[in-house]
């Protein structure tokens, strides 16, 4: 024996135990100072960008283990110089619940008070405030993507506010409250969010139900096309002594931008993937979790790793310009820091292989096009064949825009049924203003 | 940098092209499941169309997507009208008045688009 153990397990959450934000115990609003919490909107655009509510979820419900609280400066000030907390844990972007500087004053909140916080008008959760501080959003926005000057290793141009990322950053108060949060009202997921609603620790019993020993994880804001199909049925492929033997689905359920496809139908498309079996419902499952997504690509990545190894994953699939938007970062960035790390953001080997890394493995993978020779869907770095038919997320969306049912060699009916259910709901296949305005209203949850 | 639009073409569509000089530039996609004619952009036209289109944008296959339906209905009469793929834009991006007209019709594509 040589001690070398190719058998691989779920792997423990991130920093050893799950984060359990929920105290039911707690209902007391009266006479406490109460926030109600607001969209962030975009100065320039008006357009709602965040709901600070989704990041209340991530945490409480322990998608974001070990971090449990509101980042303090300290904790900012360590996440952008080393992309860790201060106790040495991996986290990429900072988490802050930032207010309205005069209406908390108003309240006369102080360190050591509870604030509570309504959602929809609602009893929702609590901040035990630690620490109240100020900050340069300005500052803060260009600190957390870092420069092509100083992180040129995975930025090839300064972000600006049409980087949604950067307009989160940007558009924060500049005031922000610190300290643990906890949620004294579980809120309830509305149609179709709800039954795809598998925090960490329902995951993990999922997982253990369907006997998922090896699972990888496939991070979606698309409606699938054949090409996330093939992608998610070969990189299964890299377990241990056999494929993985389940495929987590983890959408990104957010704050959206004009032109994506609406959430409803990104979770329906996935599913109708196994409903209608070109991936069996044994093998394959879809979740979400809520975050507004900063596009931070290899920063990004960072984050999907922390949250898919708290569901229980073993594995991550990452692809070319993962969770990207426009050309700002390499493409390949993502991929580099998980096969040889980033030193500029604080990574001199992959985020597995240093000191408190993340135990979730990368299956790094190319592109997947229809080769007309092959007269199938194709690997890039196994078809021989040259003549690569590519297509992208925009592509199909120019073909429903045009009302041109995309073929099925490319996107599956039963896919294409899912996106027009929706379409006839909101009346208009991908998200708008008014689906965006609506949305982020009425949110993806009621609170009771 | 040269791009391309990608003007998918429906049996109305094709129907306009069959027999005309444009059809030797069919394209067949996906075994053949999907015709198309790829109309070729030049750096500073696709510039153009993102100023005109702030949704508009370049996919990794270098095409330029996202345009508006209603310009690429415009592109379709134009290259019918001038039976060559560099005039049929050209043609668009010189109009002025039709510009307008993509762009007012483009801002109502934003509202509502019937579903099938």
């Amino acid at each position: 024996m040589n001690g070398m153990k190719l058998i691989i397990n779920n792997p423990p959450p991130y920093g050893g135990k799950l984060v359990n934000n929920i105290d039911k115990k707690e209902q007391e609003l009266k006479g406490s100072p109460v926030y109600d919490i607001k969209p962030e909107i975009d100065r320039k655009s008006g357009a709602p960008i965040r709901n600070v509510y989704r990041e209340i979820m991530s945490i409480c419900y322990g998608f974001f283990s070990p971090l449990d609280r509101f980042m303090t400066k300290e904790d900012v000030d360590s996440v952008l110089k080393y992309r860790r907390l201060p106790d040495g844990y991996i986290f990429p972007f900072p988490i802050i619940f930032d207010a309205d500087k005069e209406k908390i004053k108003s309240m006369q909140l102080k360190e050591g008070d509870r604030l509570y916080l309504r959602l929809k008008g609602k009893p929702f959760a609590y901040i035990d405030v630690d620490e109240m501080w100020d900050f340069d959003p300005a500052d803060l926005a260009v600190k957390t993507f870092g420069t092509p000057e100083k992180n040129s290793d995975a930025l090839k141009k300064p972000l600006d506010e049409k980087h949604p990322g950067f307009s989160i950053y940007r558009n924060m108060s500049g005031f922000a409250i610190a300290g643990k949060v906890f949620i004294i009202n579980e809120p309830k997921f509305k149609d179709p969010y709800s039954r795809f609603w598998y925090p960490p620790e329902r995951s993990r019993e999922e997982f253990l139900r369907r006997k998922w020993r090896t699972v990888i994880a496939h991070q979606t804001r698309n409606v699938p096309h054949t090409g996330h199909e093939h992608l998610m049925k070969e990189a299964a492929f890299m377990g241990d002594v056999e494929p993985c033997r389940g495929i987590l689905v983890n959408a990104i359920v957010g704050a959206k931008r004009i032109g994506d496809f609406v959430d409803e139908a990104i979770l329906e498309g996935h599913e109708a993937v196994n409903k209608y079996g070109y991936i069996k419902p044994e093998r394959h499952m879809v979740s979400f979790t809520l975050w507004d997504m900063r596009y931070g690509a290899p920063l990004e990545s960072l984050l999907h790793g922390i949250i898919r190894q708290n569901m229980g994953c073993t594995h991550h699939m990452f692809g070319r310009d993962h969770a990207a938007a426009g050309d700002y970062f390499d493409p390949y960035s993502t991929q580099e820091l998980w096969i040889n790390g980033l030193p500029s953001y604080g990574f001199d080997a992959p985020p597995y292989d240093v000191e408190k890394g993340l135990e979730i493995r990368p299956v790094n993978m190319q592109e997947f096009f229809y080769c007309p020779r092959c007269n199938e869907i194709t690997y890039s770095e196994t078809c021989g064949h040259s003549e690569a038919q590519r297509f992208s997320g925009s592509f199909v969306r120019g073909l429903i825009a045009e009302g041109v049912k995309p073929p099925s060699v490319i996107f599956r009916p039963e896919v294409y049924s899912a996106i027009v259910k929706w379409w006839r709901v909101f009346g208009y296949p991908f998200v708008n203003k008014k689906y965006l305005m609506q949305k982020e209203d009425e949110l993806e949850v009621e609170v009771g | 940098m040269a791009y391309k639009i990608g003007l998918v073409l429906d049996e109305e569509r094709l129907k306009l092209i069959k027999g005309t000089e444009l059809e030797k530039e069919i394209k067949d996609l996906f075994g053949g499941t999907l015709k198309m004619i790829e109309v070729e952009v030049t750096e500073e036209q696709a510039k153009i169309l993102m100023q005109l289109f702030p949704r508009v944008r370049i996919d990794a296959r270098g095409f330029v997507e996202e345009t508006p339906v209603a310009f690429r209905k415009a592109l379709y009469r134009s290259l019918i009208n001038h039976r060559s793929k560099k005039d049929a834009l050209e043609a668009i991006l010189k109009d002025d008045k039709l510009l307008n007209e993509i762009k007012e019709m483009a801002s109502k594509e934003d509202e509502y688009i019937p579903p099938p």
